[in-house]
């Protein structure tokens, strides 16, 4: 039994890291949510980067073009890709490598579309080059260009741009999965919440710098306890959640370890929970500058909510917990 | 990374458990809860039985009598004998986790040999002396003064908060030795045999309405300077020692008992009626809030895996210790009050309701449990030491009386 990160975890998490302080820093940030038409930005030259460090391949297998890495692999990248806030469908098209031709590469960039009832929503239907649908018979591909969709005039998160699927639901296109695919939906569920994790950790930074910044009182106000406190508790939801995101990763490839449903919808509870009670917190301790559009707080609490909608909301989690712990009569 | 368990720790298990399914049954029945001589037997026969089994001290390195068992073998020893409901430390609590492994790494071969095989075989029963009255949170205020007269300590002050002091052996006692010190710098760590003339115990109801603690009037009591552990004025270190034992392994059977009591709540969901038709388990609100507690439970569970894999590999899990506390702390008071919920005006019996199986427990446990985030380390006191020493915010002002 062992949670701890081995020698070549602790490389791959330095050298991702490494790359997003260098690509993704705060100045980054800045300039694309300062563009005046939110989501026009170019992220191509970008989904190519990320492809080089490898981060789409990561769990696909060998056979397909991929690394053949663990879900655990996997989750320690998707949490500093979640703490720089990098846009993009990243699960999805994680997902999708070794399913769709060159998604591993970075020449696909892979969106999702869940056929749950609900409005259906694709996220970055402008840079996506393929979409696929998952319902409950299985996974299809069809490519972007033959899916009609009406982009949302202001999405909630800037850096996260959203269109409606105004296309018939006929034909599905191309089968790439089975129902049990699509079922077996814990990946996607494991990696949502790896990324939710780091949206809480690159909160609770910033909110953390900026208590040891700020001065009123004649003191930083991050010596007040009722400051102190709030950040305590962000950093205390950040490592119970991060300890069942791993877990369930290594649950997820290993069933003989335990539940890995169970343990997948623990987690995505955990880190929805740390993203969007943290992101609040973030926006709190800065004041009235935490209500502002240049300083970045408000990002990580949007990127929270955006993710706290995918791959199953808390409540759809929380009911399925329930339910293993006594099916209704 | 894995969560797979070795050959060695698979046949450690099994064994345990193969023991536990013999021993249990064997036991005697188990005694009232204010009956502290009956207690102090039932818990001290069960650690004899866990000694004569090879089981006692399962932390406790094999030099000294211990099992030496590694991280996961503690772990695995904790989850089995909570999953199978065995006796808690129980009375045997402080020496084993406290007294004894502070005596270890402190002790001379003296107070070794003195203590630590009695400890394990309980035949010797510890409790705690440091808080005070006036010193609770703020413990380095601590004011019971000890004063050399030749070879002894005349002690005088008052201790609270004593769990066991009615039967206990022997008190881990804090004294301060220099009232001009610093008030870190001035503290020493004492064994005090609870027979020596000048202690008196009053003991002091609970919310629960047991008496689980007393309080501690130490009367011009002689304490041989050879009782002291560590050197003079040395005792704030020894204490913190004291500590990390504490927060390492105190609740980690008890997320099993979470889990025991999410299910029972969940059973008498699903056969208590709904004003409305059905059963209360139809509600979509109770279920969400069992399944969020749930999640939480998975989550500790997992940080504790996290915390003993840390300890495997040599480091001291000190942030993953407190947030373990805070958050496990907070779960269980939850699920008090949905316990409750379920319940409703049966939760108004502490004991049984007559002519029901058995639900009095969980009344009981949601009291009980008021003390959890209050004892070894407030949630605030928890919060504080998240902020300053892992998150590096400033230090609360030190304005420490005395």
């Amino acid at each position: 039994m062992d949670l701890t990160l081995n020698d070549e975890q602790l490389a791959l998490r330095a050298g991702v890291r490494e790359y997003l302080t260098d690509r993704w820093n705060a100045g980054r940030l800045r300039a694309a949510t300062a563009d005046a038409a939110p989501g026009a930005a170019d992220w191509a030259a970008d989904w190519k980067e990320l492809a080089e460090l490898g981060v789409f391949g990561l769990i696909a297998p060998e056979a397909a073009g991929g690394m053949g890495l663990s879900l655990a692999d996997a989750a320690i990248v998707g949490e500093e890709l979640g703490t720089a806030l990098i846009p993009g469908p990243v699960v999805a098209s994680v997902l999708a490598a070794g399913l769709v031709d060159g998604a591993v590469e970075g020449d696909a960039i892979v969106t999702m579309l869940d056929t749950a009832p609900g409005v259906p929503l694709v996220e970055h239907a402008s840079i996506a080059t393929h979409l696929v649908v998952v319902d409950a018979d299985g996974l299809f591909l069809r490519p972007m260009a033959e899916v009609a969709v009406t982009p949302v005039e202001t999405p909630l998160d800037p850096l996260t741009p959203v269109a409606l699927v105004t296309t018939e639901r006929e034909p599905r296109g191309q089968r790439i999965g089975t129902a049990a695919d699509a079922a077996g939906r814990l990946r996607g569920t494991v990696l949502t919440a790896a990324l939710q994790v780091g949206v809480a950790r690159g909160g609770l930074d910033l909110a953390v710098r900026y208590a040891k910044e700020r001065v009123q009182f004649g003191r930083a106000v991050g010596g007040f306890q009722a400051v102190k406190h709030l950040l305590a508790e962000s950093l205390a939801r950040v490592e119970l959640a991060r300890a069942a995101v791993l877990s369930a990763a290594v649950i997820v490839d290993d069933p003989e370890a335990g539940d890995p449903a169970e343990a997948a919808d623990a987690a995505k509870i955990l880190a929805d929970h740390a993203a969007t009670a943290g992101g609040r917190t973030c926006v709190q301790v800065h004041g009235g500058m935490g209500f502002t559009w240049e300083v970045l707080a408000h990002l990580y609490l949007k990127r929270a909510w955006v993710h706290e909608t995918a791959f199953g909301t808390p409540d759809a989690h929380a009911d399925f917990l329930a339910d293993r712990l006594g099916p209704k009569p | 990374m894995d969560l797979r368990f070795s050959p060695a720790e698979l046949a450690f298990r099994k064994g345990l458990r193969a023991w536990l399914a013999e021993a249990l049954p064997a036991l005697p029945a188990r005694p009232h809860r204010d009956d502290w001589s009956a207690r102090r037997r039932f818990d001290t026969d069960w650690q004899r039985r866990l000694y004569d089994a090879g089981y006692a001290g399962a932390d406790w390195p094999a030099e000294h009598g211990g099992l030496g068992a590694s991280p996961t073998e503690q772990l695995i020893f904790l989850e089995e004998t909570a999953a199978a409901r065995a006796p808690y430390v129980g009375a045997n609590f402080v020496g084993l986790l406290h007294a004894g492994p502070t005596l270890i790494t402190q002790g001379s071969d003296a107070q070794w040999a003195a203590h630590l095989p009695r400890i394990l075989r309980g035949d010797e029963v510890w409790c705690q002396g440091f808080s005070e009255p006036d010193a609770g949170s703020d413990l380095a205020s601590l004011r019971t003064r000890a004063v050399r007269d030749g070879d002894h300590y005349v002690v005088n002050g008052r201790k609270i908060w004593t769990s066991m002091a009615q039967v206990a052996d022997y008190c881990e006692l804090l004294v301060r030795t220099d009232p001009h010190a610093s008030p870190h710098r001035g503290i020493s760590w004492l064994i005090l045999p609870m027979d020596t003339p000048g202690v008196q115990i009053r003991p002091l109801r609970t919310a629960a309405g047991s008496t689980e603690f007393s309080e501690l009037i130490l009367d011009d009591v002689r304490v041989p300077v050879a009782n002291r552990l560590g050197t003079e004025n040395d005792g704030w270190r020894v204490a913190m020692i004291t500590f990390s034992f504490e927060r390492g392994t105190a609740f980690i059977g008890e997320v099993i008992e979470s889990r025991n009591i999410l299910r029972e709540i969940v059973a008498i969901a699903r056969t208590t009626p709904a004003a409305g038709g059905g059963t209360l388990w139809d509600d979509g609100a109770l279920r969400r809030d069992v399944g969020r507690l749930s999640a939480e439970v998975h989550g500790l569970w997992a940080l504790i895996r996290a915390n003993v894999s840390q300890a495997s590999a040599g480091i001291v899990p000190e942030r993953g210790a407190s947030v373990f506390k805070l958050r496990f702390t907070e779960n269980r008071q939850q699920i008090g009050d949905l316990a409750a919920q379920v319940l409703g005006r049966a939760s108004l019996a502490m004991s049984d309701l007559p002519g029901t199986d058995g639900t009095g427990h969980l009344v009981e446990d949601r009291i009980t449990t008021l003390a959890y985030t209050i004892a070894a380390g407030t949630s605030q006191i928890q919060k504080n030491i998240l902020a300053e020493r892992a998150l590096g915010l400033p230090k609360e002002p030190r304005w420490t009386s005395r």
